[in-house]
């Protein structure tokens, strides 16, 4: 499947003006800034956590977040993820690669010991993420909105005895939802619960642009998938062509200093990224916060 | 939490719940869309408004207004209706049934799913109060109501919440009521809990404590002795700190427990000679767990749900063989058992894994088939209560425990020494304990904590004097859970308009389809045979030969169903009754007398309706055809069995009704004898009957039941019905057919008598393979030397037995019907539906199997159906402990007046005494070694079941199992618990 969105004129237009210095971006961002978004969280009243994020071009994820009790032993790991993405199979490439950043991305980097009710107990969390509707490539879309819906996800608070190393208990837990307790309650003092993020990088000439738009993407000479989680960006850092739907005729390799300067870019921004994002939770009104 | 209203249409908005579920270890968020009404009445007759609002119900029915628009007076004369908080009903249910008290009372919706969720037992009993309308209870549906609803407040706990939604309703009423009605009712609200009631008062609540309430009432005096001890503060309720029981295992605990093996759970049976000695069957194991010693029974009653953990092997113990009454250990309570080492204290937590490894030990040695093993159990501790078994209980005050000073009015503690021996003393407050000495008393327990030794209750009524008639048998009533009750109005309702003038209407010229498929057998010679003066006739019968050489017999059964529709208050009156109880000088019916004792009862010379069976039997009363019917009979004669007894043995009757008899005798005797060659047991039990003076009704004789012919004529051809019926039901309704089973006794239950048995009379044996072998072996165990002995053998096998029961056929396997007693693959009661529940269910079951009308949703479904026969198993069986019992206490009475030697056997041996039958009177009696002579000289020897002793009289003796001895019998009334016992002295 390819599209042409854009005429070799345009393309060549918006070309010169992103690899200028400063970049020049057709909606006037700097090169750091994220396009604005609309967010909303805990919504979803069957949910332990929810969080949807709509762009101003239509594009929109919701994710939920749902907790379930299980003998840690016999789980592999204690997140599970799940994407659908409207228009895609689930078993096309495109979504299971989406499937496979977010998973291994938060199997990796999350404080699963606070999932741990007991020594034979914990909670597991299934993440659902529906893309209704896209433009660009979704993946930062749908981590942020991931990002929204664990910061929110609440689990039951556990009344029963946390000691069971040698004497069985089944957990019970307080019927009051409201007893119920985010994650980042469960950690000690000075930690702060800041789940792992992606961001996408379009790499142009010698520039990196934040957050390419559709119109971006189908110029870009490169693009890099940067994971962010405890204030500074880790690894796996990636690169990818983000134009996925088109042929790309500018795509071609990339200049190794790029990524240095990506990570110096991801340590300077992203912690403003998650600090909007807190922000928006703290903000979003009261009117939906019941669940 | 709650969500934001949002209006959906007129009169009904929305609103949603959110709470967490946990359940089996899961943690499971729900949310419930909540919506709101404002057409809920405040059901006051006074109200002139909530008339416009009311809509119908689904049966086009307006709800009914009940609060009285002049409702009673306080002292100070204030009209009022109340609005009762939770922990009121909790503590005080016994007072809110009372009649001297608590009319038009209303229960907020909330405090009604309050009370559901801590105590079912409580609800139903709320419930009942507000169905049966004679106290004006209703229930007002706060919750659903748009003007009392209420939002819970952030970090409110629930409990907060409630109280709050109770006040408001309080605050609505009065206010509604003001605006609304001429009349000037108020509203108080009884509440226990100070907190609430200062809130309650700063919002314009008249809100009262129960005390308050009282002392505001003109027969408010009386009325406080009754309130439960609970209610008072428990700071002051003495007793606290005299021992500490271990506290039970979290609810989290056990359930994992049970889960992974290690925790069992199991009910509760207090030996009877024992009483600090129970056993717990488990699925887990094939003998009980035996539970010994008061830290380890940790306050559990006889028959609770109780959750127990077995003790290391090193604790494993034989059962004891001492006999321990609570009454012996004296009224200072200075009981302390001899074991208390402290346990698991000193060894610290045991783990999951070495409870395994000793769970499959106790699986080993209940299993074990080793002599030297044998008679080493397992034992184990309770750590939980799953269910409480507390009820009523009736007692009577123990006079060592009331204090000698004159208290004037202050209440003060005293020990209730229950009937039930097997139960522990229970401790109550009363002010009037001086008065009740000697009498019977009902009370109630409130209370077990850790460190109180006994548990604590309060009183509830006085029966009368002990040993009076009335009290007694009122007493073994309520011991045996038994409604005897008057029946409700709305019960009495649902019987037919005309009363007793009800007749059976023309069959002929109808328009009632169900009339039409009715068959009119009034042309049949049908008669009744029962015992003398039987007044509730459920069954007839008729026989004829046939042209071809058959016989044509019918079994009439009284229609009972055609007037108990399903789900009417009279059905479930009768199914909660589930059977009708029989006294030696009162019958408690499970219906209204007006249908036992006439519509329903097969009387002669009159029409009823009837459900027949007629078969067509050959000449060896082989079945060679069976219908079912319903019809019309009319019954020719109503004998006794001894009339219908002679009128066959007289030569000179040869009108068609006697000839019809003889057939019938004549046919039962083949099927008695098909049975017997089947492997039916003829098993024994000590029967007894009490002749009652015609005149004073003072019992003066007891007799042992003599069975004629004729009993047993009646009795084969009921056994044919029942068994054609449930064969017919089973095939309509695989799954809920109702049926009755009766297990093969597990022969680890006829162990110790077979043991007996070699021991003590060498070369007899019961076998057990099969009932035929039982049966037989039975009939060979025979003492020359003794005729009473294999009777004596047949009481003691009956109670090796397995006790029969209902069950819903989904329930089991088809092999698993079978009837071991007597030897039928299926069977089931159908042959009197005016006194049992069960055939009224095998009733309708045949009517829907003959297509004569469609079978109710309630006998179709499992779930209901395991309902309906889990209470009538515990009804059927508590009436029969009832029956037993006022028999025992008639011929205490009769023994009263005459002391006599009799004859009697050892049936059971302790280390420290022996239990006697006297077949004559058909009483046990436990004879202690202090009676028997010099208890320092007695050797007990265990494994030959004989004690030795040197007598009163200085000779030595030896008594065992099955030796026959010569008691004196009289009647003492044991004076600490009231109950007048048999008191044998070996002679």
């Amino acid at each position: 499947m390819s599209k042409m969105i854009l005429s070799p004129a345009e393309r060549s237009y918006l070309y010169d003006s992103l690899t200028q210095a400063p970049p020049i971006r057709p909606d006037s961002r700097t090169d750091h800034q994220f396009r604005p978004l609309e967010a909303k969280t805990s919504f979803l009243p069957g949910s332990n956590g929810s969080a949807r994020i709509r762009l101003m071009d239509g594009s929109e994820c919701i994710v939920s977040v749902k907790s379930k009790v299980v003998l840690s032993a016999l789980e592999s790991s204690l997140i599970e993820c799940d994407i659908d993405v409207s228009g895609f199979r689930d078993d096309s490439n495109f979504v299971s690669n989406l499937k496979f950043y977010l998973t291994n991305l938060l199997q990796h980097n999350f404080p699963t010991q606070y999932l741990k009710l007991t020594s034979r107990y914990a909670f597991k969390l299934f993440i659902d993420c529906i893309v209704i509707s896209h433009s660009s490539y979704p993946l930062s879309l749908i981590s942020l909105t991931t990002y929204l819906a664990l910061k929110t996800t609440r689990l039951p608070l556990l009344v029963s005895d946390v000691n069971d190393e040698e004497v069985a208990e089944q957990p019970t837990f307080s019927d009051d939802w409201d007893n119920a307790k985010y994650i980042g309650d469960f950690m000690k003092d000075g930690e702060v619960f800041q789940p792992p993020i992606f961001i996408t990088l379009g790499v142009i000439g010698p520039n990196l642009i934040f957050d390419p738009s559709t119109e971006e993407e189908q110029v870009l000479e490169n693009g890099l998938i940067v994971s962010f989680y405890g204030n500074k960006v880790i690894t796996p850092i990636s690169n990818i062509n983000l134009a996925t739907n088109s042929n790309n005729s500018n795509f071609k390799g990339l200049n190794r200093s790029l990524i240095t300067k990506a990570m110096a870019l991801g340590n300077k921004y992203c912690p403003a990224v998650v600090k909007a994002l807190d922000t928006l939770i703290e903000q979003d009104d009261e009117e939906g916060t019941i669940f | 939490m709650i969500g934001h209203r949002k209006r959906l249409s007129s009169g009904l908005s929305v609103t949603s719940k959110v709470f967490v579920r946990s359940r089996n270890g899961g943690a499971q968020k729900i949310v419930r869309e909540h919506y709101l009404r404002n057409d809920i009445p405040c059901y006051s007759k006074s109200c002139n408004s909530c008339h416009d609002i009311v809509k119908p119900d689904s049966n086009g029915e307006l709800p009914a207004f009940i609060l009285s628009e002049s409702p009673k007076k306080t002292k100070s004369g204030l009209s009022h209706y109340i609005v009762l908080d939770t922990n009121i009903i909790l503590h005080a249910i016994d007072l809110l049934e009372n009649a001297e008290c608590f009319y038009d009372v209303i229960v907020p919706q909330t405090v009604l799913e309050e009370v559901k969720n801590r105590s079912f037992p409580i609800y139903q009993r709320l419930r009942g109060l507000v169905k049966s309308e004679d106290k004006r209870f209703i229930v007002f549906h706060n919750e659903y109501n748009e003007a009392t609803y209420i939002n819970r407040n952030k970090n409110e706990t629930i409990n907060d919440r409630n109280d709050r939604a109770i006040r408001k309703v309080a605050s609505w009423y009065a206010a509604h009521l003001k605006a609304n009605s001429s009349q000037n009712i108020n509203i108080i609200l009884i509440c226990n809990d100070a907190d609430n009631r200062q809130k309650a008062r700063s919002e314009g609540i008249d809100a009262r404590s129960l005390v308050e309430y009282f002392d505001d009432l003109p027969n408010g005096e009386d009325l406080k002795d009754l309130i439960p001890s609970n209610i008072h503060n428990s700071a002051e309720f003495h007793g606290e700190n005299e021992t500490t029981f271990p506290e039970y295992y979290s609810s989290a605990r056990i359930m994992a427990g049970v889960k992974n093996g290690t925790l069992y759970q199991g009910m509760l049976n207090i030996s009877t000679y024992n009483f600090l000695q129970g056993t717990v069957q488990v699925p887990a194991f094939k003998k009980p767990l035996l539970i010994i010693g008061s830290k380890n029974l940790n306050r559990a009653f006889n028959s609770d749900s109780v959750i127990v953990e077995l003790l290391p092997k090193d604790k494993w113990r034989e059962p004891s063989t001492s006999i321990v009454e609570e009454s012996n250990i004296g009224a200072n309570d200075n009981a302390e058992e001899d074991e208390e080492e402290d346990d698991t204290g000193a060894k610290g937590v045991v783990s999951d894994k070495e409870r395994i490894l000793l769970a499959q030990e106790a699986l080993k040695a209940t299993s074990a088939k080793e002599a030297d093993q044998k008679r080493l159990q397992p034992t184990a501790k309770i750590v939980g209560i799953m269910r409480r078994s507390w009820r009523y209980y009736v007692g009577q005050i123990a006079p060592s425990s009331v204090s000698e000073e004159n208290t004037g009015n202050a209440s003060k503690s005293c020990f209730v020494i229950l009937m039930d021996k097997v139960l522990p003393k229970i401790r109550i407050r009363t002010r009037k304990a001086k008065e009740y000495l000697g009498q019977r008393i009902v009370v109630v327990v409130d209370s077990w904590p850790s460190n109180s030794r006994y548990p604590n209750g309060h009183f509830v009524r006085a029966l009368g004097e002990v040993e009076s008639a009335e009290a007694e048998t009122e007493a073994l009533l309520l011991e045996h859970d038994v409604e005897y009750r008057p029946f409700a109005k709305n019960v009495l309702d649902c019987l037919p308009e005309e009363g007793d003038k009800w007749t059976v209407p023309d069959v002929e010229n109808t328009e009632d389809p169900q009339l039409k498929k009715r068959v009119d057998l009034r042309h049949k010679l049908v008669c009744s045979i029962d015992p003398p003066n039987c007044v509730d006739i459920d069954d007839a019968l008729h026989a004829k030969p046939l042209p071809n050489g058959n016989y044509e017999v019918g079994v009439h059964i009284a229609d009972v169903t055609h007037f108990v529709k399903p789900n009417t208050a009279l059905d479930q009156e009768g199914a909660s009754r589930g059977t009708s109880v029989y006294l030696v000088d009162k019958r408690i019916d499970m219906l209204p007398m007006l249908l036992g004792t006439n519509l329903c009862s097969l009387k002669p010379y009159v029409d009823r309706f009837s459900f027949s069976v007629i078969w067509e039997l050959d000449e060896n009363a082989n079945i060679v055809k069976v219908d079912y019917m319903k019809s019309i009979i009319r019954s020719r004669e109503a004998f006794s069995y001894e009339r219908a007894q002679l009128r066959i043995d007289d030569k000179s009757q040869t009108d068609e009704l006697t000839e019809s008899m003889r057939i019938l005798l004549k046919l039962s005797k083949k099927l008695k004898q098909q049975r017997l060659d089947a492997g039916a047991l003829n098993l024994a039990s000590p029967e007894v009957k009490v002749h009652m003076d015609s005149e004073t009704s003072d019992p003066n004789e007891v007799e042992i039941k003599q069975l004629l012919e004729t009993n047993s004529l009646v009795e084969e051809f009921m056994l044919l019905a029942n068994i054609s019926v449930a064969r017919k039901i089973y095939d309509s309704y695989p799954q809920t057919a109702m049926l009755r089973r009766h297990a093969p006794p597990p022969a680890t239950n006829f162990e110790q008598l077979n043991d007996m048995l070699s021991v003590r009379k060498p070369g007899l044996s019961i076998s057990l393979e099969s009932s035929r072998a039982l049966a037989d072996s039975l009939d060979r165990c025979v003492d020359p030397n003794d005729k009473y002995f294999n009777t004596l053998l047949r009481i003691m096998s009956t109670r090796c037995m397995m006790a029969a029961e209902y069950f819903s056929s989904g329930s089991y396997g088809y092999p698993e019907f079978r009837h071991y007693g007597l030897a039928v693959d299926i069977y089931t009661h159908f042959t009197s539906p005016i006194r049992r529940y069960c055939d009224i269910v095998a009733h309708r079951q045949l009517a829907g199997a003959i297509g004569y009308e469609n079978l109710d949703l309630s006998h179709r479904d499992k779930n209901k159906m395991e309902t309906i026969v889990k209470n009538i198993n515990r009804r059927h069986r508590n009436a029969q402990f009832a029956g037993r019992a006022s028999i025992e206490y008639y011929v205490g009475q009769v023994m009263r007046n005459n002391e006599a030697e009799h004859e009697g056997y050892v049936i059971k041996c302790f280390n420290n005494g022996i239990v006697v039958l006297v077949p004559k009177f058909g009483i046990e009696g436990l004879i202690k070694l202090e009676m028997l002579g010099d208890a320092n000289t007695a050797v007990f020897n265990e494994d030959k079941y004989e004690l030795s002793f040197t007598d009163l009289k200085g000779r030595q003796r030896t008594v065992a199992v099955f030796d026959k001895v010569t008691v004196d019998v009289k009647s003492i009334k044991d004076e600490v618990s009231g109950k007048r016992k048999a008191q044998l002295l070996l002679h």
